[in-house]
């Protein structure tokens, strides 16, 4: 029972990176309709970007580092929303689709390129402190992240639902040419959903980073394929079905893993996102 | 005037003494993209570097007793088998004498499948191209075909050899637990079939492993395993981002093993890159640390080639070497129109060599095609790798 609670525990709070990444994907989706392949590798870059700082200054407090993550992802948001977005037809779903994939794989090569694929150290917060019940344990720099990501989330809905910013962005979502027939500025706020969600992938990649201990480009990839499961379990568009996802896709991944094993653990997330495609195509918190 | 005439006459037949300069081409091929490029990027320049020291000492000495300069030419196969098939049957439309790759064992095993399996087999249509390879480290790949040769090491040596140094060192050690990722050829052969073999061997009890794949980014339940089985010894059989991953998490849980090994491909900058300190203790048996003085320079030498030296870059410098030996033994033509005879009369060449000079001594080459080499234990200590026991 402690091993089965210890594993849920730990993979709940490491929920909360994917939590964090599926948020993006169904931010984006729910304002424009679109799927932003390139996000979780967006995110990692932002995450090596935050390591320039300990290039600036060695001894930059992790802190800073993550600061430095978080506004290179807003950079870099933006920079995946002019490029394959922006200028791209959207009137074609294929379209931004492939475009976003082609922006995921030339993030991960240029990081590739940039580090020769060797992985990074990075730097954590409280990766010395250890809460302990009894033989129970819960990792201190875990519930850092955990807490990040629930500062990032409720920053975000306050932002979406308590700013004139986050109501242009409700608007659009939810029918943009009215949006736009009532003065809105879709294009402008497109472009600021992006850099939003890019400084959440920032925040995302940090955490990542900080959790493993070691970034790679390794893993922009299973991190996309789990922000995608996370956006379809939560309800595309939903951004507390993703919180809610995330955590459970994290929790349930572990215990998988605790009781099948590494190899067929991955078999039984996807199993489960079939399921729910089947019945309940519209994910936990379904829009509809 | 008349001086300038001569100048021009002087510096037209400089040129084309220049332009006829015999050259032997030498492909290389590698991962040289994806999250294994720096393999890619090492190989090259310790094969550039050593073209550069041959050919400053005369180059390759051909039959007609001229002399051939060496040029490397580096395909990427990005660690892709679909892509090392497609790059050897390019470097076999080229005018290569011989190539030397690949870096991965996923790409050697089905490679070394398209080449020609026995050389005097006239109805077997495989390509008929020596492959000498330096990076790809699996177990017994060079018995797929006769025309694939390797100079890596022999992981079944280094490692028994390895856990009898440490029945013999640390006397009260008397199990070990594996972690290996389970979704990687060369480490996963390197566990089942090479460090939990040869440990228990050597009088090791195997008390169990933890499975991970390469691209996991959460261990903790995979070490709690770990740390329940308490084992003396833990032995990782992974690639450095998911070692360095492991290693955290050991430190995390508290997993204080009295001696920790690592893969032989571990051994190189990647890991102390990613995890210096946690990585502190680790032993890992290697066929290359810079010890000799042919060993550093060669290291040395390609540095300024933009590369590091590890043990699977220095055996492409290695291979250098032994094939410029070979092509100057099996006096090879060096004409175009001769290509499959020079080529068949390296595969020969390097068929019939019982031994090599290696950066760390002589290695030993066997009749399935495989090498012998000379190793040692190094130990990640204060962020570098020194040497901590010479078995040989």
């Amino acid at each position: 029972m402690l091993d089965f609670l210890q594993t849920l525990s730990d993979g709940v709070l490491f929920g909360a990176t994917y939590a964090l990444i599926g948020i993006g994907f169904t931010l984006v989706f729910g304002v424009m309709h679109k799927i932003n392949m390139a996000y979780a590798a967006a995110s990692i870059g932002g995450a090596y970007a935050g390591l320039l700082v300990l290039k600036a200054l060695a001894t930059a407090p992790a802190w800073m580092v993550f600061l430095g993550a978080f506004l290179a992802g807003g950079v870099l948001g933006w920079v995946v929303y002019a490029a394959c977005f922006h200028f791209i037809p959207l009137s074609s779903p294929l379209a931004p689709l492939m475009s976003t994939v082609g922006m995921l794989l030339l993030i991960d090569e240029v990081i590739v390129h940039l580090t020769a694929g060797m992985p990074q150290n990075y730097p954590a917060m409280f990766d010395d402190v250890m809460l302990r019940a009894g033989a129970f344990t819960l990792r201190g720099d875990l519930l850092l992240v955990f807490g990040v990501s629930l500062l990032c989330m409720i920053g975000l809905l306050a932002l979406l639902y308590r700013t004139r910013l986050g109501l242009a962005t409700r608007a659009v979502s939810q029918q943009a040419v009215a949006a736009q027939l009532c003065g809105i500025r879709v294009a402008r706020v497109n472009a600021l959903t992006f850099v939003i969600t890019g400084l959440l992938g920032g925040v995302a990649g940090a955490m990542i980073g900080a959790s493993v201990g070691t970034l790679s480009p390794l893993i922009t990839m299973p991190l996309t394929v789990k922000g995608l499961i996370v956006t379809v379990i939560g309800g595309l568009g939903s951004i507390p079905g993703a919180i809610i996802a995330g955590l459970l896709v994290g929790g349930l991944e572990n215990v998988f893993q605790l009781y099948r094993g590494v190899t067929e653990r991955d078999l039984y997330v996807m199993l489960l996102l079939f399921a729910f495609l089947v019945f309940r195509p519209g994910g936990l918190f379904s829009r509809t | 005037m008349k001086k300038i005439a001569v100048a021009i006459a002087v510096a037209l037949a400089a040129g084309s003494a220049y332009a006829q300069e015999k050259t032997l081409k030498i492909a290389g091929f590698g991962a040289k993209s994806g999250v294994v490029r720096s393999f890619g990027i090492n190989s090259e320049a310790a094969l550039t570097a050593a073209a550069d020291v041959i050919n400053k000492q005369g180059g390759v000495k051909l039959a007609d007793g001229s002399s051939a300069k060496l040029v490397v030419e580096f395909y990427d196969d990005r660690c892709s088998a679909e892509e090392g098939i497609s790059v050897i049957r390019r470097i076999y439309g080229t005018d290569a004498v011989v190539a030397v790759g690949p870096t991965c064992s996923n790409v050697a095993e089905p490679l070394f499948g398209i080449l020609q399996k026995k050389v005097e087999d006239k109805g077997d249509s495989g390509l008929q191209m020596p492959v000498f390879t330096d990076v790809a480290i699996k177990v017994g790949l060079a018995r797929i075909s006769e025309w694939a040769f390797r100079n890596v090491p022999n992981e079944m040596t280094m490692y028994s050899s390895l856990f009898y140094w440490l029945k013999t060192r640390y006397p009260n050690t008397q199990n070990v637990y594996g972690g290996v990722e389970e979704d990687f050829a060369h480490s996963r052969a390197s566990w089942y079939a090479v460090m939990k073999d040869r440990a228990e061997a050597n009088g090791y009890k195997v008390v169990g492993n933890s499975k991970w794949l390469v691209n996991d980014s959460n261990f903790a339940t995979q070490v709690r395993e770990m740390k329940n089985a308490n084992a003396d010894i833990v032995a990782i059989s992974a690639h450095p981002f998911t070692t360095c991953g492991v290693l955290k998490e050991m430190q995390r849980q508290g997993v204080k093993p009295k001696v920790l090994v690592g893969l032989t491909s571990s051994s190189s900058l990647e890991t102390l890159q990613g995890c210096a300190k946690q990585a502190e203790g680790m032993i890992i048996p290697t066929s290359f640390a810079p010890v000799t003085k042919e060993g550093k320079a060669a290291a040395e030498t390609t540095a300024r080639f933009k590369g590091a030296a590890d043990l699977h870059s220095m055996a492409a410098w290695e291979n250098m070497f032994i094939l410029k030996q070979v092509m100057e033994s099996e006096k090879i033509s060096g004409d175009k129109n001769q290509l499959p005879a020079d080529r068949r009369k390296i595969r020969d060449g390097l068929a019939k060599l019982k031994q090599t000079q290696g950066l760390l001594g002589v290695t030993k080459r066997t009749e399935d095609r495989e090498a012998d080499k000379p190793y040692l234990f190094v130990q990640a200590k204060g962020g570098n790798w020194v040497v901590l026991h010479n078995p040989l």
